[in-house]
Formats: C-alpha cells, structure tokens, sequence
C-alpha cells in the first residue's frame, strides 16, 4: 500500500529487472498485468487457468514425443512402443500426454459451462466468449488429430468412425471426408495430415487464439457474477467497487490458481503411474476390431447418428455450434442470476443431461 | 378365369403336338433304354435312363404338370423336386417312379403297362440311384464319386438291407427323395454340420435300434466332446462328424486295427509319435488311441490321465490272458472315463509305474511353469506394462509344452522330458521378464508417492502463504 | 514511543513473515522444478537400444545364412519371423501359428512350413494353410534382399 517506503531489497534479480525496466519498461508492463483487482464474490473455479495449464502440459510432453515419434504408418507404431518401453520415462510422458489430453476436454467444457450458467458472457465480453468457443473447437480437433498418431488398432478405427461423421455431412460430406482424411481411406497421408496439423498448425492457432482470449480477458477483468453490466450507461459513470469487495489479482487470485494447478498436477501423476497409456495391435486396415468406438468427447455424436437420421445428425451439431458461438448476440437478456434467466438454464442443462446420457449410452452399446 | 381356360387350350394344343412327335420317336429312344451303360451322347442330351422302366423321353412332364396342380402333399412333392439337384439337372419324375410322362391320361401314363412302379420299393431304392451314380460317364461333369453303391452294399446299413431288414438306412434316409441337395448346401441334412443330428434321427431312436442291440447314446456323448463342441459349438466345418469316422456310405464302426488310422487322419503329429511308442508294438494287445480318449465322448487331455486319483487294485485280467498270460487289452476296463489311466495297466507294484510317474510330473512343473509365467505377465499387461518379450518366450514355452503332450504318445521319458525341459527354462525366462518388469512398475509406484509427497508438500505452503495474503488483506 | 513500538513491531513481524514466506516460495519452485527436469533429462538421454525401435527395416540375416531352399526363425521387435529363401525369392511370415499360437519352423524337405504341436502346415510362399487345423494363413511381413543382406520391414 504504501509504495513510498524506499526499503527495496537488493539482489541479481532486482538487479537484473531494474536493467530490463531501464530500458523496456518492464516494471509497468507486469504492473498492468498482474496489478489488477478482481471482485471477491467471482467464482471461476479457477478452470480457465486449469485449461490453460493442462496446454502449456501438453506443449512440454507433446514436444518431448516429438522427439522420438516418426510420422509414417510403418514407423509410427514402432516409435510410439519404442517410446513406452525403452526411452527413460517414455511411458511418463506420454501417460501424461494422453491424460492430459482428456482433462483438457473435461476442463475446458466446464469452464464453458461455468460461463454459461453465471451468464458471464454477456455483454461487454461477448467478443471473450467467441475466442473461448474457438478455443473448445481447436481443443477437440487437437484431440482428434491426436489419437491417430499411434497407429494402432484403437487409432485407426476410431479415425475412422469419427471421419465418417464428417463424411455424413450434406452436399460436402464426401470432400469433408476427403479433406480430412486426404483421400477416401486413412492411409499414410492422412498419417502426416494429422501430424502437421496436431503439432504445428494446431499448436499456433491455439496460441494465437489464446493470446486473443487473455488480452481480452484481461482489458475486462473477471466478472462479477452478481451484478449485471448496465446496458444504458457503460463503465464511465459506474460507481467504482468499494476496496474490501476487491481482491488483488496478483498475488492473491494467482496463488489459489497455482495451487489448483498443483491439484491437477498431482491427479495428473497419478493417473498416469496406475493406468499408463496403453498400446493395442498395430493398425490394420483388412481387421475390424469387435467394438470400434470414436474417442470418449466424439461418442455423443457418434450415438446421435445411429439413431437419428443421418442428415439431421449431421446438422445438429453444425447448427449448434454457430448458435453456440453467437450466444451473447441473441441472447440479450442482461440478467445473470438463473432463477431470472430460466429458459437459457433449461435448454443448457437439457443439452448437458442429453450429451451425457447419450456419451454414457455410447459407452455401453 | 379368361386367363386359366386360354392356358388350357395352348398347353392342350401342345401336348397333342409333341404327343405326336415323341411316339414317331419312340423307336429311337426304345434303342437307348436296351443299352443302359449308354453313350457319351445320350449323357449330352440329358437323356436319364435308370433301372426303373419308363417309356418315354420328352421335353413334356405330364407327372409335373398334374401333381403340382393336385391337392395335398403334391404341389410339395412336385415343388421340392424342381428346386433339387435332380430337377435342375433333368432327373425326371419316371426316371425313379417309371410311367409314361407324355400321356396325360392318369390312368395310362400311371399304368403297370407304362412301367410304373409308384414309390420305389425300399430293398430296391440303392439299386434305382446307383444304376445313375455308379456311372462314370454320366456323373464326370458333376465331379461326383461313383462308388458310393459299391460302398453301401459294403456298408452295416447295406449288408442288412441285403438280408431283407428294410428299416435301415436307405439314399433316401439320409439325401431325402424329392429335395435332394448338394451335401455343400447348408441347408442340407448331409452337410457336415447336420450329419451328426441326421443320424441320431435312427441312432438316437431307442425303439428302432432295440432289434440290433446297439447303445444310442452316441449322440449326447458326442454332442459334449471336444469333437461335438467344436462342429456344433464353434460350427468348424473340419471337425469331425459321424461320417468322418464310421464312413458315410461304407458306415461301419472303425475296428481295433483300424483306429489308430482313423484318428491320424487328422492327428498326424500324435500318429507319428504314437507309432514310435512300445504301445504301438503291441499289434492286438497294444492300447490305442480309444483305449485313453474313448471315442464318442473324447475330451480334451489333461495331466490327470496319468493316473487314478486314490490307489487301486490291480486287476489281473485287464491286460492278461488269464490262461496264457499273454497280454491283451480289456476294453471294458476302460470304459468308464475315470478309469482311462496309465496305472489301470501300469499298476502301483509295476516297474512301469515309476515311469508314468516321471512322466506325470515331468508335465506336471512345465504346465505349473507355463501357467504361472501367463498368470504373471497377464499382471503386467494389466498394469500397463509392455510384454511383447516375454509374451513371444512364453509361446515358446508354449511350444514346446504341447509338443511335449503329443510326445507322450512315445511313451519315452527322454523324448518327453527333452521338451519339458526347454518348456520349463522357457517359461522360467518369461517369469522373469515379467518379474523384472513387475519390479520396474513398483518402482513407478513409489517414485509416484515421492512425487505426491513433493506435490502434496507445495500445496501445504502455498496454502499457509495464502491464508497469511488472506489476513494480511483483513 | 508508543507510538514507534506499535509502527514497528508489526513491521518487523511483517518482514520476518515475508523472509519465512520467501523461503517456502523458493523451496517449492525450486521442488517443483527439480520434479519436471528430472524424467525431461531423462527422457532427452539417448535409450541403450536406439536402432531398435528407429524403425524401418531391420538387419536379420544374410543370404548366406539362410540359402535357397531354407527358412529360419529370427526375432524382430520382441515377435519370432519366419524367413524363407524359396526359389522364387526371399518371404517372410508371422511364425506364430493361426491355431495355438506355437512357433512354427520350415521343413526343407517337405518344403513346408510346420506347426510342431498339430501338425499345421503353410505354403512357405504364400503362407496359406495346406492342411492340419490352423483356421488362417499366417501373416505376411515385409521383407527385402540388399545385395547379401535380408531386412525386414519396409524400407
């Protein structure tokens, strides 16, 4: 509080950052970022930083793969088991890689329907949202495009089944299917279409989206939960939020996100040491396995498809996807408090319950 | 209606129009039927000729023409013989029943004087089907065998049909009269599949079989050995069906010289060791392989057909000539799957038993190796580990464990203990491989409780860090 | 001075709580850190067998050791491999047999490659079953001749 006090503790790192900010001002700049105070009564669940924490995991492990896994249908198995039985703490990383993977997906679904049903995402954030919803797509094709690179039998046939959903598209199901397998069957280019996407364009585009999703969280600052924005009147006449409901961003937000990073961290390890990723028969094209199933965040659809005809399947999802990402713009209720916004409540926790009865019906059919 | 009586009056017209042409022919065909063994070209034409008397031969069937228009099982009968084998290879109606099929009057194309005979006596059926199928000539474009009479007249079913005993199976029993099918058809009781069922129709028939005295439990029996599950159960085509044993046409029972043939048919590897055995030597005295595996009820052998599980008398006559002394094999012994054992022989006071023993145990530690090697490294799999090594030297051990079972039937303890041996060092290297790796995911699981303890540690002081931020802010 | 006492007790305790605080905030980075570069340092360590899983083609013997007219079993990647020098050139199987799972081995002189625990036996150019209960041909496998030298896999 009382910045004047000239007690500066000396040392290399003081010494170093008084070099930087000499010269590029680096004091202001992590001052604007991390100085900022956030309202007490938010509750994030800390699931952002969980989500953001679980990538820079995968950047780690999935650069450390990269490093021994060889992209081509012949090699590709052969490295991966190379990987798991002979490379120090192979297993290790790409246990951790894989897990990492799910929890990613399971995270950032909850931290979308956190949003959801705080109806934070409303007006001024709608544009935050936005980037957040691409983050999800770009998060469920890392997926996708992930589960390949084995090459085995789980692999290939779960590629299959789940390209088929897109070759079950209208008009353009054929070059969809096409496109993402590149050509009619998965063969050794599709091996390296998945691979460039899975660990460059991917990897950037999440970045970049990212950066984009950050900066404007940050210029808004988390949302109070309680209080809905004014539409008439914007910030400049409001009222600024009375110090003891405010919290410091830095260190006091950052510490309990760190220890939540630590929780998953550890579950992380866990999971990984008691039930290592596995590695089934190499892929073969000639042998169906007896239940051939798409990836666990795939199966809804999948199981929507066999019973639902398969064009309006097919568009279910490619219809809810864009209503998804526009919510802030035709959902102009500014309530946020559910009891007053019921039939966004509704129709959300129907969607929830049906994905997971029909992902749940999917596991075992 | 309109449509009915127009058909009438064309196929009227016709009749009388072929009728015409086919009795200025007879002469020609009259020459084909004093000459049964006939010409290539008489084959060509479809022309069939069969013991049975027919008169006629016409692109007219006036048998087919009534009988599917008739009431009653006729349009079955008449239906069933156009969709056979012989309907679509122009077996005709007289070739079997005689008759004249180009007259339309009942009363003559049935007649005694057209040579019909109505349902072929059954003392005369084989003799009706083979005077076709014993014919070279005609059954080369089918690719079928012409000696199934000759068998059949070799056959129990045969022999007795010569005797005058008429409710043994004749052609018809088993292919049918009217539906015949390829014994390829799946749906044909002579498929390997439906052979076992077919002949427990009769075999199974306790009034039936009570003039022959013969048991009529096979069925049952077979359907729970390791043969019966395997064709019934797992519908595998190559396992072995009544026929593949007792012959199909020649059915008889298999006799003692013959059964250890029998069996090599399929177990050739077990033949050739059994044949290497003092057994084998025996000649009439000699086990074979029903006196151990039985034969309608063979199941799957184990360790434990060594020996008894308590001790038993010996009983002098199960392989001595009481009189003699010669050595003979008692097959009523055996009966009772319990009693198939080494020492039923080899008895506890003999010098063989101490062989059997050997043997016994000798297969006994492979099996415990190997089953224990699999126990451990399915552990390991279970727990994420990967066992392509150790898998690949337990199908080694695998290996040379059933090779080990089949040399059992040298009844040689080097022969077997040379393959026992290997078995157990193999399956030994696999135990190890997956207690080596047992040990590495143990060390996972420690390294993993330093790493929680790490983590769990950090939590603790972020979260005293915390509270102390959190009172600081009060 | 009541006044200084009251200033600086809580400042001094404020200090040697935040030195204590620094000291557990030093110590968990520096753990946590430990705890990530270890198995990274580890994992960048070139493993023993490097060549084993590098893939593609796999040395398993010569012209020489296996003639014309001879097969021989040879591990790859953990799986015994059958390899027959046949006149019509170099094949290579799965030894595992389709039935039991037993390793097969090639008879020269039945020209056939035999199951030793049922007598299963596959054409060596080929890999169908000729007879006996294996109810599959064996799998083919990738092999090529370089000169002498017989690798599997492909190149």
């Amino acid at each position: 509080m009382d910045r004047t006090n000239p007690e500066k503790p000396s040392g290399l790192f003081n010494g170093i950052v008084d070099w930087m900010d000499e010269r590029f001002q680096v004091r202001t700049l992590v001052q604007s970022a991390l100085h900022v105070k956030i309202p007490r009564k938010a509750k994030t669940f800390y699931l952002g930083g969980i989500t953001m924490f679980l990538f820079m995991v995968q950047v780690v492990t999935g650069s450390l793969l990269a490093l021994y896994y060889q992209p081509t249908p012949d090699r590709a198995y052969d490295s991966v088991m190379f990987i798991m039985s002979n490379v120090n703490f192979g297993w290790l990383i790409r246990s951790i890689h894989s897990w990492g993977a799910n929890l990613m997906i399971v995270s950032v679904v909850l931290h979308l329907l956190r949003v959801f049903f705080q109806g934070v995402y409303k007006r001024p954030r709608e544009l935050t949202w936005v980037a957040g919803m691409f983050l999800l797509i770009v998060t469920l094709v890392f997926g996708f495009t992930g589960y390949l690179l084995p090459w085995d039998q789980r692999a290939y046939w779960a590629t299959t089944v789940g390209t088929e959903i897109a070759g079950a598209m209208p008009f353009v199901g054929e070059f969809a299917l096409n496109f993402l397998r590149s050509g009619p069957d998965i063969t050794a280019s599709t091996l390296s279409r998945f691979f460039g996407m899975h660990t460059l364009w991917l990897p950037m585009t999440l970045a970049a989206m990212l950066l984009v999703h950050l900066v404007l969280f940050h210029q808004q600052g988390i949302a109070d939960p309680t209080k809905p924005v004014s539409r008439a009147k914007p910030d400049a006449s409001a009222t600024p939020e009375p110090e003891g409901k405010l919290l410091p961003f830095f260190p006091h937000y950052l510490l309990s996100e760190a220890i939540a990073w630590y929780v998953i961290l550890g579950i992380l390890i866990i999971l990984a040491s008691l039930w290592p990723v596995g590695l089934e028969a190499k892929a073969n094209a000639l042998q169906t396995p007896a239940h051939v199933k798409p990836e666990w965040y795939f199966l809804f659809l999948y199981q929507l498809l066999k019973f639902v005809p398969r064009v309006a399947g097919v568009l279910a999802p490619i219809v809810a996807i864009p209503l998804l990402v526009l919510l802030p713009f035709f959902d102009r209720n500014p309530e946020l408090k559910p009891r007053k916004r019921l039939f966004a409540v509704i129709i959300g926790l129907l969607t929830v319950a049906g994905i997971i009865g029909l992902t749940i019906w999917g596991q075992f059919s | 209606m309109k449509h009915k009586l127009a058909i009438s009056i064309v196929s009227a017209v016709l009749f009388l129009l072929i009728g015409i042409i086919t009795v200025s022919a007879q002469g020609s065909d009259k020459a084909i039927l004093s000459a049964p063994t006939s010409t290539p070209a008489a084959a060509a034409d479809r022309v069939v000729t069969t013991t049975v008397k027919s008169t006629a031969k016409a692109k007219v069937d006036t048998c087919y023409d009534c009988h599917a228009e008739l009431l009653d099982k006729h349009p079955k009968v008449a239906a069933d013989w156009k969709d056979s084998v012989h309907g679509a290879a122009g077996v005709s109606c007289a070739d079997c029943h005689g008759g004249d099929p180009t007259l339309d009057q009942m009363k003559t194309s049935m007649s005694a004087a057209a040579g019909f005979i109505g349902v072929p006596d059954r003392t005369k059926t084989p003799e009706i089907c083979g005077a076709c199928h014993s014919n070279v000539e005609r059954m080369r474009q089918y690719n079928l065998p012409t000696d199934q009479y000759s068998k059949y007249k070799d056959s129990v079913h045969g022999a007795k049909l010569a005797e005058g005993v008429t409710q043994v199976a004749i052609c018809s029993d088993c292919h049918g009269s009217h539906a015949i099918k390829k014994a390829s058809d799946p749906t044909a009781d002579v498929y390997p599949l439906n052979v076992p069922a077919l002949c427990s129709r009769c075999h199974s028939d306790a009034k039936m079989m009570e003039p022959f005295n013969i048991p009529t439990n096979q069925f049952d029996v077979y359907k729970s050995s390791v043969h019966g599950e395997a064709l019934l159960g797992k519908q595998d085509v190559r396992a072995p069906n009544c026929a593949s044993c007792h012959g199909s046409h020649d059915a008889k029972p298999p006799t003692s010289a013959e059964v250890v043939n029998v069996c090599g048919k399929c177990h050739t590897a077990t033949q050739n060791y059994y044949e290497q055995s003092l057994h084998s030597q025996l000649k009439e005295a000699a086990p074979k392989c029903w006196t151990c595996h039985g034969n309608h009820d063979v199941t799957k052998p184990d360790e434990n057909m060594f020996t008894h599980t308590a001790s038993t008398e010996p009983v002098c006559t199960t392989c001595h000539d009481i009189q003699t002394l010669d050595l003979i094999v008692d097959k009523a012994k055996f009966a009772n799957p319990d009693d198939r054992r080494c020492d039923t022989c080899h008895h506890q006071d003999s010098w063989i038993y101490e062989q059997v023993l050997s043997l016994k145990s000798a297969m006994t530690v492979a099996d415990l190796a190997y089953k224990q090697g699999d126990v451990m490294i399915a552990e390991a799999i279970g727990r994420g580990m990967i066992m392509n090594d150790a898998e690949s030297r337990l199908a080694e051990a695998r290996t040379s464990l059933i090779s080990a079972r089949a040399a059992i039937h040298t009844t040689k303890l080097t022969e077997v203990t040379k393959l026992t041996d290997k078995a157990d060092a193999s399956a030994k290297e696999a135990q190890q491989m997956a207690s080596d790796k047992l040990g590495e995911n143990l060390f996972r699981r420690e390294a993993m409780f330093v790493a929680m303890g790490v983590i769990i540690t950090n939590i603790g002081i972020l979260a005293v860090v915390r509270r102390r931020l959190y009172k600081e802010l009060e | 001075m009541e006044s200084t006492t009251s200033a600086t007790r809580p400042d001094k305790k404020l200090v040697s709580r935040r030195g204590f605080s620094r000291f557990l905030l030093g110590f968990s980075f520096i753990s946590t850190v430990a705890g990530a570069i270890i198995p990274i340092l580890g994992y960048l360590l070139p493993p023993p067998s490097a060549n084993a899983g590098n893939g593609g083609r796999v040395l398993v013997g010569t012209t020489k050791d296996i003639p014309i007219g001879q097969g021989k079993v040879v591990p790859v990647a953990g799986k015994p491999v059958m390899v027959i020098n046949s006149n019509d050139g170099v094949h290579a199987f799965s030894a595992i047999c389709t039935h039991l799972g037993c390793i097969c081995m090639y008879d020269p002189v039945r020209k056939m490659i035999i199951c030793p625990c049922h007598d299963g036996q596959f054409n060596p150019v080929t890999g169908v079953v000729v007879s006996g209960p294996p109810p599959k041909p064996l799998a083919s496998i990738a092999v090529s001749v370089d000169g002498d030298n017989i690798f599997i896999g492909e190149a």
